[in-house]
This record gives structure tokens, C-alpha cells and sequence, in this order.
């Protein structure tokens, strides 16, 4: 699927920007008034726990970007029935499915010290179970069908229409409602999410899209192994026929 | 080093971080040359 040079910055970039990620995003203090790029600002109320924004924010970026891969290979399984594609769009939308849980896991752990408690309901949290919901039944639906093309062309389809449901899930139902999670509208007595986008300073927005791209690029290589695995799977059925 | 360290305890969940990523990652490595070893086995036979 992806050439050699493609996997080659895969490995080396997600390896090298997620390390710089780690180090900074852990490392570098946090001072009321920072003076070098060196040190990030207190956010109030949120203090150490803004350091979330580098390690649980990508956790959801991967997952919209791997379910929107498994809808593009969905469409290209439908317009060539090559049954390679399928396995490509399985295998994505099984990590995105991993990702999800992971920014549904760390998100909820963040609520807990930020919020009182694990689970409110919270406009986001209701939106990342929905999303939870669909793609769980997306690998049901898979396992209830023994005919690999039916489940191949079935499976296409759910997971294009999945696929529309992600960005109204992810970016836009959760924005326009009123919750506590950031990025959400605040209600009409005044309580809404800690701070808002324009509040992180420049210096925690840079090692945020480092953060973004490195995930990215170890969910491109993740998918590359999950992909390959598939294959060997699939050839090994056909040489048992 | 050890009274930096008992001064400074974030440094040692750094170390702890950096270990299990470490890890992580030379399992994926290992992994990648495991696959391209099969696929040459399969696409031999």
C-alpha cells in the first residue's frame, strides 16, 4: 500500500516527533508568567492537567483520520471489489476504533480531577459513545457474515455512511451545545469550558501539531503492519481452498 | 544525578515514559522485520 520511503518517515518521523512530545510536553515547567519559549503559561483550573492537550487530543485526531481512511478504501473496495481494499479499510477502522477508546479512556481520567467525575454525560463524552456504538457494531456486523465479498461490499457501505457521521460527531455536535469539554458553548448562567482555544500560547500550539503529525504518522505505520498482517492472513485462506 | 533526581521527581516519570515508549517501539520494529520475513516466506512458495 505504502512504498518504502513512505514507511521509512513513518517509523523514523512518528519515532523521533512523538519522543520530542514526550519530552517537551512532560518536561518544559509552567510559570504564571512565562518568559522564553522554554515555559508555558498556568492556565487557571487547569494548571499541570493543560499538559493533556499534546497526549489525548491526537488520541481523537487519529481516530477521525483512521475512520476517514477506512470510509476512502470503503469506496474504493466498492468501485474496483478488490478485495485488498477491504483489508485495508478493516484494518483502519480497527485502529480508529483503538484510538477512540484511547481518547475516550484519557479523557476520562482528565474529567475526573477537572470535571468531579469520570463519566457526566457531557455533550463530547456522549458523542465519542455514539461513535463508540457505531463502530462496534461495524465490527459485528463483520463477524455475523461468512462470505467474504458480501462481508466486503456490506462493510464498505456501513463504514462510508459511519464515515459521514464522524466530523458532525467530532467537531461539530459537541461544539454548538453546552458542555464543560473545551471547545463547547457555555450556558446561559455563564458556565461553559476552563479556556478556550486563543488561550494556549503559541509555544503549546506548536508541540501540539508536532503531537498531531507524529500520532499521524504512527497511525499510517501501525496500519502499514495491520495491513500487511491482513494480507498474510488472506493468502494463507487461499492456499488452504 | 540521584539528588537531581530526588529534587527534580517529574524527571524520573519522564524516564518511566521514555522506558515504555522505548519498548513500545522496538516491539514495533521487531514486528515490521517479522512481517517482511513472512512475506518473503509466502511469496517464495
Amino acid at each position: 500500500m505504502f512504498g518504502k520511503t513512505s514507511t521509512t518517515i513513518f517509523k523514523y518521523g512518528s519515532v523521533s516527533l512523538i519522543s520530542v512530545v514526550l519530552v517537551a510536553g512532560l518536561a518544559i515547567p509552567m510559570t504564571v508568567s512565562p518568559q522564553s519559549w522554554l515555559e508555558f503559561p498556568v492556565i487557571p483550573g487547569l494548571e499541570e492537567k493543560a499538559r493533556n492537550l499534546f497526549f489525548h487530543v491526537p488520541m481523537s485526531w487519529t481516530a477521525v483520520l483512521a475512520f476517514f481512511f477506512s470510509a476512502v478504501y470503503g469506496i474504493r473496495y466498492l468501485r474496483t471489489k478488490n478485495i485488498d481494499f477491504d483489508v485495508v479499510s478493516v484494518s483502519s477502522a480497527g485502529l480508529g476504533l483503538l484510538f477512540s477508546i484511547l481518547a475516550t479512556v484519557t479523557g476520562a481520567l482528565w474529567a475526573k480531577f477537572n470535571w468531579g467525575a469520570f463519566w457526566n454525560w457531557d455533550p463530547r463524552q456522549t458523542s465519542i459513545f455514539i461513535l463508540l456504538l457505531i463502530y462496534g457494531a461495524y465490527f459485528a456486523l463483520r463477524s455475523a457474515i461468512d462470505s467474504e465479498e458480501k462481508r466486503a461490499g456490506l462493510s464498505a457501505v456501513y463504514t462510508i455512511l459511519a464515515g459521514l457521521t464522524v466530523p458532525f460527531l467530532v467537531f461539530i455536535m459537541p461544539r454548538m451545545m453546552a458542555g464543560l469539554h473545551p471547545g463547547a458553548q457555555g450556558d446561559a448562567s455563564g458556565k461553559g469550558p476552563l479556556f478556550e482555544a486563543n488561550m494556549i500560547a503559541p509555544n503549546m500550539r506548536m508541540l501540539f501539531y508536532v503531537s498531531l503529525i507524529g500520532f499521524s504518522l504512527l497511525f499510517l505505520w501501525l496500519l502499514h503492519l495491520r495491513v500487511r498482517a491482513g494480507r498474510l492472513e488472506f493468502q494463507q485462506k487461499q492456499g488452504e481452498r | 544525578m540521584e539528588e537531581f533526581l530526588s529534587a527534580n521527581q517529574l524527571y524520573i516519570v519522564l524516564g518511566v515514559v521514555l522506558l515504555i515508549w522505548a519498548g513500545i517501539v522496538s516491539y514495533l520494529f521487531r514486528l515490521d522485520k517479522k512481517l517482511t520475513k513472512l512475506e518473503k516466506l509466502m511469496n517464495k512458495g
